[in-house]
């Protein structure tokens, strides 16, 4: 019965040699290509993935799914009898015309695979792109685009063309990272007390600073009403939010402590009278 | 910052194995930790520790045999864990003549962990640092291709049983010089995860290291090496911080 069903379906040609029964073996090698890609690639992630660096990792995954479905579309068309030197001329030529429609996806495609092979920046990575103004998290380069989830948690897809051509600041790449803050005093101030009384609260209160390269502060300016002092710090790369953030707390802390003034602007007005 | 003083009268507790069968206090410098039975199956446990910090966990258990062990750790986990590597700067310069050898022993910090015991196996339950200030970091090299390094300014001590308790363990740390040149030493860099802790009662003492200053075609260079103590003290289990690398399926924290 079967036997007869599938003698039938042989018989039944569509467009040339091709029957709907190789067209049905072609879908089954397909369909089956896609449930062993999807298989391989749950498995990898499961298992092999977490051991290996994220975007690594998830090239691999695009690499092993991608990689079953060619061979299988190469299964499909040998399946089918099709001679795929034939589709090469057509395709060439097709190729140009699509081209032409499709440059912006096409750069992006390849800027995408320019991206992986010259990774300015890795999965995980901060980054900031400052022509953009965006600045957050490197979630993916993918084919066409990548993701960066920003600060304030949403996520911004970047087609890989911008991405590429950007001028990208890493901010995970070094050991270390400075932050600083500009503090004023009054002009009766001893600087030397001031500087000291600060790099002492820095120091003592604040774990993440590193002690080595110390804590460094620079007159800034002369200013209207105080002499502002500028104030680097460095600490580990990753702890950005224990340092910035609370160094300007910091300081002012150490100068109330003190009794150092922080001074309010002033403007000394003299009438025409005098 | 401001240290608090936990019962400041109550006797410190060693490192050491305790038995955890009811109700269990230690008293570190200004620490304390206590363990408290609420059911048959279970443990509360609470630390408030030299920053004010008070850290409460409950610890389940199947074992009744189940020990409390107090042991000093590598001093890597304070604010928070960033680096393998230690710089101790001293606090005074030793001088190496040309073709000469040298054995010291210096103060190291350490910090002390607490480990669950049970048919011998250790669980890491928690870890403190009795001196929060001088648990810091510091960069050997530029900021570009630098170490990052757990930072301690550290004094020289007279030998193994010159370790302050509970902050500092002894190290010996021996430097041979075999430049054709004096040589000036004030500070020493080196990955602490291959040297082990060993206690007694309170004191620690930490596996030595050995430097060699030797020239290597054009270039003069300092060859560390760790060298393993002979000793009948207890070696302390190992304990690092290690949550930032650990893999979650699940949100399981």
């Amino acid at each position: 019965m079967i036997l007869e069903f599938l003698q039938s379906l042989s018989e039944m040609q569509l467009v040339g040699e091709l029957t709907v029964l190789s067209l049905l073996i072609g879908g089954i090698i397909m369909a089956g290509g896609v449930i062993i890609a999807k298989i391989a690639k749950l498995l990898f992630h499961k298992y092999y993935a977490p051991s290996l660096p994220k975007d690594t990792a998830q090239n691999i995954s695009k690499l092993i799914y991608f990689g079953i479905l060619v061979i299988s579309f190469l299964g499909f068309t040998s399946s089918q009898g099709i001679d795929l030197s034939g589709i090469m001329v057509a395709g060439g030529i097709f190729a140009v015309v699509i081209g032409f429609a499709t440059q912006s996806v096409v750069s992006n495609l390849i800027s995408g695979l320019f991206l992986i092979v010259e990774k300015p920046a890795k999965h995980g990575d901060t980054i900031e792109l400052p022509d953009m103004g965006i600045s957050g998290t490197l979630l993916d380069i993918g084919t066409f685009s990548s993701k960066i989830r920003k600060f304030d948690g949403t996520v911004t897809r970047i087609p890989n063309e911008k991405f590429f051509t950007s001028n990208i600041r890493s901010l995970t790449l070094s050991t270390v990272r400075r932050a600083d803050a500009t503090v004023g005093i009054s002009y009766e101030s001893d600087i030397d007390n001031a500087i000291s009384v600060m790099k002492h609260e820095i120091l003592h209160t604040m774990p993440f600073i590193l002690q080595i390269p110390e804590p460094e502060f620079r007159i800034d300016e002369l200013g209207d009403s105080s002499v502002n002092i500028h104030v680097f710090v460095w600490h580990p790369r990753d702890d950005w939010s224990n340092a910035q953030p609370i160094l300007l707390n910091t300081l002012k802390r150490a100068l109330d402590k003190s009794g150092i003034e922080i001074p309010f602007p002033q403007r000394v007005i003299w009438s025409g009278k005098d | 910052m401001k240290i608090m003083d936990i019962d400041s009268d109550a006797p410190l507790s060693n490192y050491g194995l305790y038995d955890l069968e009811s109700d269990l206090e230690l008293f570190l410098p200004n620490t304390v930790i206590k363990f408290h039975r609420i059911s048959d199956n279970a443990f509360s446990y609470f630390r408030k520790n030299s920053e004010g910090k008070i850290v409460e966990k409950i610890i389940p258990v199947k074992s009744q045999n189940l020990k409390i062990e107090l042991a000093p750790i590598r001093p890597l986990n304070h604010p928070a864990r960033r680096t393998n590597h230690m710089f101790l700067q001293f606090d005074k310069e030793i001088y190496l003549s040309e073709n000469s050898a040298a054995s010291i022993f210096v103060h190291c910090p350490i910090e002390i962990g607490i480990f669950l015991v049970h048919d011998s196996n250790h669980d890491s339950l928690d870890w403190i640092t009795c001196n929060p200030l001088n648990s810091r970091f510091g960069l050997y090299g530029s900021p570009d291709t630098g170490t990052l390094c757990k930072y301690a300014k550290v004094s020289l001590a007279t030998d193994y049983s010159d370790s302050n308790s509970y902050l500092e363990g002894v190290m010996q740390i021996i430097v041979e010089n075999t430049l054709s040149f004096g040589q000036s030493i004030s500070k020493i860099v080196f990955q602490i995860t291959d040297n082990s802790l060993y206690y007694q009662d309170s004191k620690t003492i930490i596996d030595g290291i050995k430097i060699t200053m030797k020239k290597r075609a054009a270039v003069n260079i300092a060859d560390v090496k760790t060298t393993v103590l002979e000793t009948d003290w207890s070696m302390s289990p190992t304990w690092e911080d290690k949550t930032a690398s650990t893999h979650m399926e699940m949100g399981l924290e």
